[in-house]
């Protein structure tokens, strides 16, 4: 297992030099740099426009200002912001990444968890209405304009209904004074729930070794599942910054739900898909003539084995999750990394956009390696032994 | 009451008592284009500890009888009438519900394919014991269940631990031997048995063959063979039946069947053959394609292809009408059917 | 040489005709035989017409594929009407998409500052004075120019908006009706590249294999991994994108990617089939029989990935039109960002003509194609008909 795991972070960190250094070379392209900011302003003579462009080695020749910026890069630097100057784009993107992180994990975790749930029930009903009406839905969601969609999204419930915050992460009064750092808080939510999945991902291991049937586990799983999150709420139920917390859940909730309707839609037929196969299989014919419950049919053979090449799209979904995030954090002003990234272009910060697709290659690169080793936990035909 | 095969054994068999009797059954397929007769007036009885085996050409129907007696047909499928017999209960008249409850408990089926009876992504022990914990839930804790499988395996001469593997991890035969176990886990009164050899290689065939005939003695278990191979079907049954588009033309004790075959279609079947003991014969193919179910012929379904017909056969359907103890033919002609110079070596 | 063609389809007996080359090897064949001959141009046209009248029946069970076809279509009468709206009916100064200017005067009553309680029929005497003359005073009406204008029909003064005026004072409809020709140029343009570059990479790549296989397939596992809005997004930072080019690069990226991957396997299906073989022992060479054999099978499949294409190629123009990086005159993107950058974007159903046209546009023809796209997968997988 190590062995895999170890060829494969091999290979993604090749992967991953030849996508930065396209990125890096791609973004040279982009026109001006931070010296040209500074032509209009008169009253800066030419000689410091060219010690600045000395300083951030933007004079010397391009190959070296490549190969600095790689091993620059896996020591964690990657330059100083053009747009925000003097801040280096480390900083800047580590303060971004957590709140992207809650949008998106959220969102997508949630679309998917749906999703596969109204699949596999639509596709278990004998078709009709119902079914043509949610197909026809999730259609729908999968082909709506996104970034309008998301602006009446935030204009119904935001601005209409105004049972959501307008866009924004925290309401900023609320915090000022409060002692608590909203970045902090973000990667306290990150780190725990990631501490979270390990654990609930280390208790299913040692359940599935120990436990000689199937009846018993699932029962075990079921609430080592519960308590786990259980364990998660409390935690923050009994944190001082409860409320903190809270306020950030608050605005989470819209653009999560935009993300995720659309997600969700493209799921829903996705499972449908896989689950109308799986049942043309021998061994749901076998479950019936078992006499099994149609629940049990339903649940554990058909959408069991659904789901696995519902886990593999989720790789071709990845283009589509990241867009949608740039463009929700755009309309909801959410300060996430996908909003750097497009402020980025526009005034043209060349590190800060290169660090924005670097981390977003790293991150991509990550969620392939997690489904694959998900795929191998689901699926005991492909275990490595 | 508790479960071992241990007591499965005392079960007492009285071959003259019917187990199951399927009585004038008919059922049609509704498609698009119509209805298609994939049933048609068949009747057979099933006796306490017999083993009854039938065979035809791939659509003629038996596997449409062998589901129908589980109720595990498609949604497009309509009883038109007949009846199904289990112990006195027609199957047909039940809830969807009481069905599900005597499935596998009081007819288990191993199908046609038994690999792929297997869900891949559990172990093989577990979707054992699921059947029990269907059945007899309550009436059996973890421990007795997990001890009752192991006797399964046993039984089939599968090696204890296997029973936690996954079934990728069975070879082929070893999955079939699997799946008889699992058929035999509720101690079904009746076991279905769909193409038990397709797909096997011969050696694999004859164990598994052997492996039937074995429990079915021991348990006084009454077994069901479907199968479009004859020659498979015959070394194992006591009473044999022959179907053709829907439709049963000859029933009778295998013995009688197999030697002196009366209705055309299965004389030219078991002409078909190639015997390797006996006298060199000219093998005598079956000329035509088996009809479509959709329009069937008039008269005999056979008509078309059979070198005996009269005009009799195309207008009038002949009934399957008893011509000697327990041997039916339906047939106008059938004593215009020549001997077959062919024995019957069990 | 003379090629062999066979009918498929719903004929029971096989149909064999050969193509009259006027060899001898022909003559030699046919001699003694009852065989017409005619040319294989002939032969093309009647086994396609064939299997099209046999897809199309397919195609027509599925519901969705029907009200698809019917969606485009509606939208391909409104980029065709456009123009001719423009050189018959409409006078280009008031109805010009992008430079055509009307001012439609709204009748305002002049209220308090302060008092306002409907913008859309009241006015502040301050605005008034500000807008109209020094002399008015609370309780007149005032007739003020408005952008953007609600939808009229016209009348006495004024000339008919159907769907209003934008924040500029250019017509929404005939903005709409515009933005339908833009969608359509930019679909063909993507979906010709598409299909172009994704059948010849996967076809090349199947009939060579070895080293060219796998290079071209890492090339497109590397496109399959990059995000296309992001890279669009960097893009058009280097580059100014305009219709055509944007058309072109989506093409590129969506051939390259996953379509080619995919249209390798199928064309891998056919190089094994045995009529290859027969192909090349006949003499075909190489780009012969890429052409003229594994192409022409494989194009059905890639001309299903050109429906999800143009509903992505649509989205994404609309997509950066609305962040206002692209270089075009107009587009239902634009319309939308022209909207925004005056502040209406959450001006919800006060100002609904300038964003609910332009957002419902772009949704309904990216659903309408996606739509015929799974009509034709239904046609083409027939695991996925009806049960």
């Amino acid at each position: 297992m190590f062995r895999f795991l170890g060829r494969r972070l091999f290979q993604m960190a090749f992967l991953f030099i030849i996508f930065l250094s396209i990125v890096w070379f791609l973004l040279q392209l982009m026109p001006g740099d931070i010296t040209d900011t500074l032509i209009g302003d008169p009253s800066i003579p030419l000689a410091t426009r060219l010690e600045l462009a000395q300083r951030l080695g933007l004079d010397q020749p391009l190959y070296l200002q490549y190969w600095t910026y790689i091993t620059n890069f896996f020591k964690g630097e990657m330059g100083v912001s053009f747009s925000r100057y003097p801040q280096d784009v480390s900083t800047i993107l580590w303060e971004a990444i957590p709140r992207t992180l809650v949008l998106v994990l959220t969102g997508t975790l949630l679309a998917y968890w749906m999703g596969f749930k109204s699949g596999k029930l639509i596709a278990w009903g004998r078709g009709g209405k119902t079914e043509q009406g949610f197909i026809i839905a999730g259609i729908g969601l999968q082909t709506v304009f996104y970034p309008w969609f998301a602006i009446v999204m935030l204009w119904t419930f935001g601005f209409f209904l105004g049972w959501f915050p307008i866009g924004r992460f925290i309401s900023v009064g609320l915090w000022q004074g409060s002692g608590f750092d909203a970045t902090t808080i973000f990667e306290q939510l990150v780190v725990t729930t990631f501490i979270a999945m390990m654990i609930y991902v280390g208790v299913r291991y040692l359940i599935k070794k120990a436990v000689g049937n199937l009846i018993t586990e699932q029962r075990l799983l079921r609430v080592a599942g519960v308590l786990v999150l259980a364990g998660l709420v409390a935690y923050w139920y009994f944190n001082p910054a409860r409320s903190y917390v809270a306020d950030i859940v608050w605005h989470t909730m819209l653009p999560v739900a935009t993300l995720g309707l659309v997600l969700f839609g493209a799921v829903m037929l996705i499972t449908r898909t896989s689950m109308l196969e799986t049942l043309g299989e021998d061994y749901i014919l076998t479950a019936r003539a078992k006499g099994l419950p149609q629940r049990v049919i339903r649940d554990r053979h058909a959408a069991r084995n659904a789901l696995l090449p519902v886990v593999t799209s989720f790789i071709l979904a990845l283009g589509t999750v990241i867009s949608g995030a740039i463009i929700t954090e755009f309309i909801f002003s959410w300060p996430g990394m996908g909003l750097l990234f497009l402020q980025g272009i526009i005034v043209s910060d060349i590190p800060l956009v290169t660090g924005a697709l670097a981390i977003t290659g790293v991150l991509t690169l990550v969620a392939h390696l997690v489904v694959d080793v998900l795929y191998t936990f689901l699926d005991p035909r492909i275990r490595i032994s | 009451m508790t479960l071992s095969l241990e007591n499965l054994q005392t079960r007492r068999v009285d071959p003259n008592k019917p187990l199951l009797e399927v009585d004038d059954l008919v059922m049609h397929y509704r498609i698009k284009a119509g209805e298609v007769s994939a049933v048609d007036n068949v009747g057979f009885t099933i006796h306490q500890g017999e083993a009854v085996g039938l065979v035809g050409e791939s659509g003629c129907g038996k596997t449409s009888v062998a589901l129908s007696l589980l109720r595990l047909l498609p949604a497009n499928a309509e009883y038109i009438s007949g009846q199904i017999r289990l112990n006195g209960d027609d199957l047909l008249q039940l809830t969807e519900e009481e069905m599900r409850k005597r499935r596998w408990k009081d007819i288990a089926m191993v199908f046609q394919g038994a690999m792929n009876s297997w869900n891949p992504v559990y172990r093989v022990g577990d979707q054992i014991r699921e059947v029990l914990d269907t059945h007899f839930r309550g009436e059996m804790d973890i421990d007795e269940q997990t001890e009752h499988i192991e006797k399964l395996f046993a039984a089939v001469g599968l090696p204890r631990e296997m029973v936690y593997r996954y079934p990728h991890e069975f070879s082929g035969g070893m999955r079939q031997r699997a799946v008889i176990a699992m058929a035999l886990a509720c101690s079904p009164e009746l076991i279905i048995a769909d193409e038990p050899t397709t797909a096997l290689d011969v050696i694999v065939q004859d164990q598994i063959l052997k492996e039937l005939k074995r429990i079915q003695a021991e348990l006084g278990m009454s077994i069901l063979y479907i199968s479009h191979d004859i020659a498979v079907i015959a070394e194992v049954t006591d009473s044999l039946g022959v179907m053709y588009a829907g439709k049963l033309v000859e029933y009778g004790p295998t013995s009688e069947v197999f030697a002196r075959p009366r209705h055309p279609y299965a004389y030219l079947l078991l002409r078909s053959t190639p015997a390797i003991t006996g006298p060199r014969r000219q093998l005598a193919p079956l000329g035509g394609e088996p009809p479509d179910l959709l329009n069937p012929p008039s008269g005999c379904r056979f008509h078309p292809r059979c070198p005996f017909a009269t005009e009799r056969c195309s207008i009038e359907e002949p009934p399957l009408a008893e011509i000697s103890e327990g041997h039916r033919v339906a047939c106008w002609n059938y004593e215009d059917v020549p001997e077959l110079e062919m024995e019957l070596v069990r | 040489m003379a090629t062999k063609e066979t009918t498929q389809g719903t004929d029971t007996d096989a149909e064999v005709r050969l193509e009259d080359d006027g060899s001898a090897l022909l003559e030699e064949l046919v001699r003694g035989h009852d065989v017409r001959t005619e040319p294989l141009w002939r032969i093309r046209l009647r086994l396609f017409r064939r299997s099209f009248a046999k897809n199309w029946g397919l195609f027509k069970d599925s519901k969705m594929g029907i009200v698809g076809l019917i969606i485009i279509a509606v939208f391909g009468l409104m980029a065709v009407v456009h123009p001719i709206l423009m050189s018959t009916v409409w006078d280009p100064a008031i109805y010009d998409p992008v430079s055509g200017y009307d001012a439609v005067f709204n009748e305002f009553t002049v209220v308090e500052d302060g008092a306002l309680t409907d913008p859309l029929t009241e006015i502040e005497l301050t605005q008034a004075r500000f807008d109209l003359n020094p002399t008015v005073d609370v309780g007149d009406t005032a007739r003020i120019p408005v952008q953007p204008a609600p939808p009229s029909l016209g009348g006495e003064d004024g000339n008919a908006h159907v769907l209003g005026t934008d924040p500029q004072g250019r017509d929404i409809f005939s903005q709409l009706l515009y933005g339908a020709r833009a969608a359509f140029l930019l679909g063909f343009v993507a979906a010709f590249t598409t299909v172009f570059i994704a059948t010849t990479v996967g076809s090349v790549a199947a009939y060579y294999g070895g080293k060219i296989d796998g290079f071209l397939m890492r090339t497109a596992d590397l496109i399959l991994l990059m995000p296309l809005l992001p890279v669009l997004i960097v893009l058009s930072a280097v580059v100014q994108i305009n219709m055509i080019m944007l058309g072109i690069m989506i093409g590129i990226l969506l051939g390259f990617g996953g379509d080619a991957i995919v249209l390798k396997s199928q064309a891998l299906s056919i190089k094994i089939k045995s009529y290859i073989d027969a192909a090349r022992v006949a003499g075909g060479g190489d780009s012969h029989i890429i052409f003229r054999h594994i192409i022409p099978n494989v194009i059905p499949l890639s001309l299903l990935y050109m429906m999800f294409g143009v509903t992505i190629a649509i989205a994404l123009e609309a997509t950066l039109s609305f962040l206002g990086l692209l270089n075009i005159r107009m587009s239902w993107g634009i319309m939308i960002n022209t909207a925004s950058n005056q502040g209406y974007l959450l001006s919800g159903t006060s100002y609904w003509w300038l964003l609910f046209p332009a957002g419902l546009a772009v949704s309904f023809l990216a659903f309408g194609f996606f739509v015929v796209g799974r009509g034709m997968d239904e046609v083409i997988n027939p695991r996925l008909r009806a049960r």
